[in-house]
């Protein structure tokens, strides 16, 4: 079967069909939309949103860290920030970013299906994670929490501060990552094109379902935690409470039972995307697909029998720490079969140096780099001294923002021509990656340092000095906080006034790219059968056209 | 228009779930599980009640277990469905295995201090005097 | 269209799914993909209730003692045979016997009814003699460290599975009043499945809470 006349028409541009962006333009078309490309885009607007609000948070608390002393706000109002920092960047950005904005909007195009699973159930995923974003701005406009974003009982059960509607958002915000994780599983069985086998997936789908698989286990825990704190808030049971007998390092452990799978929820799509990326811009198979697509589930799983990590010096048995200890060397393996395979692939390609290849590089870089201190840290030994200190802090970030917000610029960027037609300026796009690759290390490599020199994390005041590197940081931070701004400007500017792009001005091999870019509603006219190998870039085919059937 | 079958597979051939709707179909292992389940019910109530010590719990739970596993296979239909949907069940419940694991052998292997009054190790009674119901010579 | 289309209500089938056998899979896989997340939802009260079973073993057996096992004992069965009037309304439904389907859906609510108000008078009996949560314990006829703790951890799981108890009499609602305006027949009775699949899981969860609650 080939393609249609239809999508061979939209394929080279000329569209017939109006795209998903014209059909319907009243605001209730996008509001009652059961198309996961609106639902894709209206995540995406939604993260990167609070995406900004998060980042501002962090600048206005480096902004104190200048000063080693009482500065710009008082001790309480501190916490308040570093908290709000790490609520709003882990649960209303990280978690929902790369699967619910380009997930939505890319798995049903690679899977050749029309749509997700459960359309009107993904539109559910929207609004909750919206309502649970609306009642986290207002606990923040009404003072916000000082807990941490780890919540830590007895403090959280007892501080007189916002909590409860925090908790309560994060309840709600899980809710919405579970439909999610389940819809891209269901998704994943029972909607692939004829053809479309299992070995046939696209990487970038096995790393969403490894996703999925973590989002439909830990997140009830979660739910569950937040709901027993905040019945502990309002009456007092005592489950976490040690003056009733109660032990706060339950609380650790149920919070943690979540929250360290979490960091793989927020990794693994990242990591999809790099698998994507780096074949069409090395213009290369992958090296080892079946050891990336393997390693995808690796990590969901392996990921979960780790979290005593988060609780060395927390009161747990020794027992406990050196189990956890030695398993959580293991999930390490698996990212290291990921970025040597993802190196054999770039290996005598055909490299493309376009701005989504500089995020890879930066990925790559960041991800070895923090990857490695997060085996140091596993060390139980290394880890008494380093816990609860900056050294912490770097290592997550770098992860988290080296990694993980490089894979979701290198998907924004990647996916832009796609979704919206037009292409951002390359120039600017390398510019930017350059200023946030610089300003992420001038941030964080000098907290490497004040933790390995006992500076603690979370504290408003520090001593004189360690005032040189925490001013590095900040200085790092603001032009850090430049390159995202830039990002933020020509995206907006190439929507509104850029130049229309090809349908795939990539050249990439990806199943998605079959389809129009913007796609049509539908998304195919008729339903592709795949015959082919994902990334297959050994074809002779001319550029821009995929063997389909 | 030719939208294609399932994948690789006849469109003729049903799915495991509706295979079973080619047969007529009996409520009569319905009945037989709900005795079941009564017999067992009364199982775990006597066996409950002669407060067996060590082994009570022990037999408490894989009575539960079988209990769990009549109406998930029976009532719930997992002994007609797709793989799929046992490998969902069966990983929930490893992954609750998990997290019980842990967190029980962290309380169990705990620096004995660390225990608060009244555990397997931990000091006396707050109550020393008088005897628990249980503890009263017949 | 699908032949298996023909005859069923219409806006069953949707349009993104190549044919009924295809939806019914998908319908029945995230059911059970959401019954694993509620498993893990309580899983972490069964987790709470393992740590402090362990830690206060006197103040657990003593104060299960002192819960009404008969009463409990009659919500198991009542709960058991709503799992058997459920399953027979599927079965009813899918050999196209509308009316004993719906039937067995009232019997099932009704049970569910019961359920609750046994529940409500232990509850209240608690209340009475304040066998409380926390620190609104004050009950005599049990004064050992972890007492407090044995009923936090009561009232959190009975309270918890109570509330999925009315979540499913929602469910079951819908799926009667489904039924009562013929939406499922043996050509499609998967929506019926679904509403009952949650319905098992309340009952599978007593069946764990009943023996570790009432039976220490």
């Amino acid at each position: 079967m080939r393609l249609s006349e239809a999508d061979s028409h939209a394929l080279a541009g000329a569209t017939a069909a109006p795209n998903y962006l014209h059909d319907g333009t009243t605001v209730m078309s996008w509001l009652n939309t059961r198309d996961h490309k609106r639902v894709g885009v209206m995540f995406l607007v939604s993260v990167i949103f609070f995406f900004l609000i998060g980042g501002i948070f962090a600048l206005l608390l480096r902004f104190k860290l200048l000063e080693p002393g009482p500065f710009f706000v008082d001790a309480i109002g501190y916490n308040r920030l570093f908290t709000l920092h790490g609520i709003v960047m882990i649960f209303l950005f990280l978690i929902p970013s790369i699967p619910s904005a380009f997930g939505n909007f890319v798995l049903p195009l690679m899977l050749g299906a029309r749509d997700v699973a459960f359309p009107r159930l993904n539109l559910a995923s929207f609004y909750l994670y919206l309502a649970g974003a609306v009642l986290a701005i207002w606990a923040m406009v009404h003072g916000g929490t000082d807990t941490g974003w780890t919540f830590y009982t007895p403090y959280s059960s007892t501080t007189a501060t916002q909590v409860f509607p925090v908790l309560l958002a994060v309840f709600i915000i899980g809710f919405s990552s579970i439909l999610t994780g389940l819809n891209f599983i269901v998704t994943v069985h029972t909607l692939r094109a004829p053809g479309l086998n299992w070995m046939k997936l696209p990487l970038f789908v096995w790393g969403i379902y490894g996703t999925s698989v973590i989002q439909i286990l830990a997140t009830p825990v979660l739910s569950i935690t937040v709901l027993v704190v905040a019945v502990e808030r309002v009456g007092g049971f005592g489950l976490f409470d040690p003056a009733r007998g109660g032990d706060p390092v339950l609380f650790q452990h149920m919070f943690w039972f979540y929250s360290h799978p979490a960091v793989y929820i927020m990794i693994l799509p990242a990591m999809g995307v790099i698998s994507e990326t780096v074949c069409a811009f090395s213009r290369k198979n992958p090296f080892g697909y079946k050891a990336i697509a393997m390693s995808s589930l690796g990590i969901a799983f392996v990921g979960f029998f780790t979290w005593g990590h988060h609780m060395f010096v927390a009161g747990q048995s020794t027992f406990n720490a050196g189990a956890f200890g030695i398993l959580s060397m293991f999930v390490g393996v698996f990212t290291a079969i990921k970025v040597f395979n993802w190196v054999g692939t770039m290996y005598r390609g055909a490299i493309s140096f376009k701005t989504p290849f500089a995020y890879i590089c930066g990925f790559l870089y960041f991800l070895v780099f923090g990857g490695m201190t997060g085996v140091a840290l596993a060390t139980t030994s290394l880890d008494i001294h380093w816990h609860d200190t900056y050294f912490v802090v770097a290592h997550f970030h770098f992860i988290m923002v080296g990694a993980s917000v490089m894979g979701f610029l290198a998907a924004l960027h990647y996916w832009f021509p796609k979704m919206f037609g037009k292409m951002y300026p390359e120039g600017w796009g390398l510019v930017a990656a350059s200023l946030i690759i610089l300003g992420f290390n001038a941030t964080f490599i000098p907290q490497f340092l004040l933790g390995n020199f006992g500076m603690p994390r979370r504290y408003y005041q520090y001593p004189e000095h360690f005032q040189a590197l925490h001013v590095a940081s900040t200085a790092g931070a603001t032009l850090l906080g430049f390159g995202f701004l830039i990002i933020f400007i020509y995206l907006v500017i190439a929507l509104k006034w850029g130049s229309p792009s090809e349908s795939n001005p990539w050249r990439s091999k990806g199943f998605e790219w079959l389809t129009a870019s913007p796609p049509p509603t539908h998304n195919f006219d008729e339903i592709p059968t795949i015959t082919q190998m994902p990334h297959d870039y050994r074809t002779h085919e001319p550029p821009g056209v995929i063997r389909v059937s | 228009m030719s939208e294609s079958g399932p994948s690789g597979r006849p469109t003729q051939a049903l799915h495991p779930d509706d295979r079973h709707d080619q047969r007529a179909h009996s409520a009569l292992p319905y009945f037989v599980v709900w005795i079941a389940l009564v017999f067992f019910t009364a199982l775990t109530y006597l066996t409950g009640k002669q407060h067996l010590g060590t082994w009570a719990l022990a037999i408490a739970l894989i009575i539960a277990c079988t209990k769990s596993t009549l109406v998930a296979l029976i009532f719930m239909h997992l002994k007609d469905s797709s793989g799929t949907t046992r490998l969902v069940f069966v990983t929930s419940l490893i992954f609750v295995a998990l997290l019980l694991f842990f967190t029980v052998s962290d309380v169990a292997t705990r620096f004995r201090p660390a225990t608060p009054a009244g555990a397997p190790f931990g000091t006396e009674r707050s109550q020393p005097e008088g005897l628990l119901e249980h503890e009263l010579p017949e | 269209m699908s032949h298996d289309v023909a005859g069923l209500p219409p806006g069953i089938l949707a349009h993104h799914f190549s044919s009924l056998s295809r939806q019914n899979e998908a319908m029945r896989l995230g059911m059970w993909l959401f019954l694993a997340t509620e498993v893990l939802l309580f899983a972490g009260l069964f987790t709470g209730y393992s740590v402090y079973r362990f830690q206060f073993p006197e103040a657990f057996a003593e104060c299960s003692r002192h819960l009404e096992l008969t009463l409990g004992t009659v919500n198991t069965l009542v709960l058991i045979t709503s799992s058997l009037t459920v399953a027979l309304a599927i079965h009813y439904a899918r050999t196209d016997r509308r009316r004993a389907a719906a039937i067995c859906l009232v019997i099932t609510l009704l049970f569910a009814l019961a359920f609750l108000g046994i529940k409500a008078v232990e509850y209240a009996e608690h209340f009475h003699e304040r066998s409380l949560p926390g620190k609104y314990y004050a009950y005599e006829a049990v004064k050992i460290p972890g007492a407090a703790m044995f009923f936090s951890v009561y009232f959190l799981m009975t309270g918890l599975h109570g509330l999925h108890v009315i979540a499913g009499m929602s469910v079951l609602s819908w799926i009667l009043r489904r039924t009562l305006q013929g939406r499922y027949s043996s050509k499609y009775y998967t929506g019926l499945e679904l509403g009952g699949l949650y319905w098992h899981l309340v009952d599978l969860v007593w069946i764990f809470l009943y023996p570790l609650l009432y039976l220490i």
